[in-house]
């Protein structure tokens, strides 16, 4: 209700300005010149404009009446006055109603065919996340049915050792599924047009070691180094989804690093954004793959480079859409001595500390 | 014969119930389940548990109303047990008073950490209202409450006054995270607006004076979305 009151309010004021600007533009014109056929043509030229820019028939029509009456009182002899008797004054009014009549329709049938094409590229994307994730979810699945109903058929077969063994996949895999069943959730928090990120002005080293207090956890192996601005930064972000991104972007260099052992998270803040990026000192990203990488429908190549069974398509489009949702951006690059480096970029928060 | 820890355990699903009752009673405690709102409600008053163990979303009530009712009569500590998306749950449930939130899914030795620290938590502190006096010292951090003063591996950081209120409140309520509102509120009073700008850059400023690298703390720690904690006490 509220939004259509606003596109109401938004639209009216399109068509009031075009119209507005066009007749002050003559009554100016008119000081050196004889008004003339310019007037008429200048104002079917508004109302295809303000059909063209406004949404619907209604501002159309509504604007050329104005504009034959404008014509009429203002700019026709006698000034001032509204005269029906003028020759060819219907004609002029069709015509102007036809203009607007087929511009507005013209654009409407554009304005549509955007909206499908949209449409059909969420569709195109989501449809690309649920292959991406069944695909993720099923390899899981299949490990901890196939380890659990090997403990309870064989319980008395297995040695205590292999029923650990055992056990621990089961754990390892269910992680997995956890992080999976994460970043989903992460998507449905910002897939949804209306609800709107829980923005709030975070610290950069506050998230940054959140994702690696999480990240720790799951491989306390990994030397991390993190170099920060000695200035303090606040970013305006959602904190939870943020973290969510460091923790998918330093996750992936060691999974798909595969020789990761050292990572270094930096933050620049400079120009209004605040960069974050994590290198690591893997084995780099496969060049074919590089001007894909984002679009979550990696699928493993024929080489096998991608590990087929942990597709970081899902973690890194989910990156992306998150980044995209805060109005920033990223980008994936191999560095010269080997490794990878995956950035994004935020809008920095507006009254600088 | 020795006397167990009690603990209640409010959770619908049957599995997960499952599960706690076997960690728990493997790790020495004595287990009491509840399966609904209703059930809950009447086990506390009767059973008296040491811990309660909450899930927020339950069949019959919102967990949170159980939450509000026991803490009308009683301090027992309550751990939330919470979905990760649902922060604002969290914050709500540490705001009526539960003691420590967990985030499903979790692992058990995070579990038994939590119930270890809860349950330390009302031994100790009988005598919890107040200012708190004496020292705190974990690691190198030492808090001296009664000179004000906080100091790093011997050497005054050289606080201001808000970052000493914030780090002793911190200090005063260690292991249990302290949500943002909070930590405003008893600092700058209830007029002041969610002002979470100001709050974050005291924040910085203490991290740069106590800890070694902003980024790694070894005392002061985030739980993005929700608040702040420190370390508890050596």
């Amino acid at each position: 209700m509220k939004d259509r009151f606003r596109s109401i309010i938004k639209n009216a004021a399109i068509a009031s300005a075009i119209i507005g600007s066009v007749t002050a533009f003559c009554l100016i014109l008119q000081q050196f010149v004889q008004a003339g056929n310019f007037v008429q043509l200048l104002f079917v030229l508004a109302v295809l404009f303000v059909a063209r820019y406004t949404d619907g028939y209604v501002y159309g029509i509504v604007a050329s009446t104005a504009a034959v009456v404008c014509v009429n009182y203002v700019f026709t002899y006698p000034y001032f006055e509204i005269n029906f008797e003028i020759a060819g004054y219907s004609v002029t009014f069709v015509a102007m109603l036809i203009v607007a009549c087929s511009v507005s329709a013209l654009t409407t049938r554009i304005k549509k065919q955007e909206q499908i094409k949209l449409e059909a590229e969420r569709e195109k994307m989501r449809g690309n996340l649920l292959r991406a994730v069944s695909h993720d979810i099923r390899t899981p699945l299949t490990s901890i049915v196939g380890s659990a109903s090997g403990i309870v058929d064989n319980y008395d077969a297995l040695s205590p050792k292999d029923r650990l063994e055992l056990v621990k996949d089961i754990r390892d895999e269910a992680q997995w599924l956890i992080r999976i069943v994460e970043n989903l959730l992460s998507v449905t928090r910002i897939g949804e047009g209306n609800a709107r990120l829980a923005m709030q002005d975070e610290l950069a080293e506050e998230i940054i070691s959140g994702a690696v207090e999480k990240f720790k956890k799951r491989f306390p192996d990994i030397s991390i180094q993190v170099r920060l601005p000695e200035e303090v930064v606040l970013v305006p972000m959602d904190g939870i989804l943020i973290e969510q991104v460091l923790v998918n972007l330093m996750e992936n260099s060691v999974i798909h690093g595969k020789t990761t052992t050292e990572l270094v998270i930096e933050v620049k803040s400079g120009g209004g954004r605040v960069e974050f990026s994590v290198k690591d000192n893997g084995q780099g990203i496969r060049p074919s793959a590089l001007p894909h990488i984002f679009e979550g429908n990696l699928e493993p190549d024929s080489e096998g480079e991608i590990d087929s069974k942990r597709n970081m398509g899902i973690g890194l489009s989910v990156c992306m859409s998150i980044v995209k949702a805060h109005r920033g951006d990223m980008s994936a690059e191999n560095l010269a001595g080997g490794g990878a480096k995956v950035s994004f970029w935020l809008p920095g928060s507006e009254e600088e500390e | 014969m020795e006397i167990r820890d009690r603990i209640l355990v409010v959770e619908d699903d049957k599995r997960i119930c499952n599960f706690f009752r076997t960690v728990l009673e493997a790790n020495n405690y004595d287990v009491i389940l509840a399966q609904t709102g209703a059930e809950a409600h009447s086990m506390i008053t009767s059973q008296c548990p040491d811990v309660v163990i909450l899930d927020l979303g339950l069949p019959d009530m919102d967990g949170l109303s159980i939450l509000k009712s026991v803490r009308e009569w009683s301090s027992m500590p309550v751990i939330v047990v919470s979905a990760r998306t649902h922060e604002k749950d969290k914050v709500e449930a540490l705001d009526l008073g539960a003691d420590d939130y967990i985030t499903k899914p979790f692992g058990t030795s995070e579990l038994l950490a939590r119930i270890r620290t809860a349950l330390r938590h009302t031994r100790m502190g009988l005598n919890k209202s107040g200012v708190p006096t004496g020292t705190f010292v974990s690691g190198g951090l030492v808090i001296d409450y009664d000179k004000h003063r906080v100091f790093v591996d011997g050497v005054d950081a050289g606080l201001t006054q808000n970052e000493y209120k914030i780090v002793s409140l911190l200090g005063k309520y260690a292991g249990k995270v302290m949500t943002y509102d909070y930590i405003i509120r008893e600092i700058w009073g209830p007029n002041m607006k969610n002002d979470n700008r100001i709050l974050r850059v005291n924040m910085a400023n203490i991290r740069r004076k106590i800890e070694r690298n902003p980024a790694q703390p070894q005392y002061v720690f985030t739980e993005v979305g929700v608040g702040y904690r420190i370390v508890e006490p050596d």
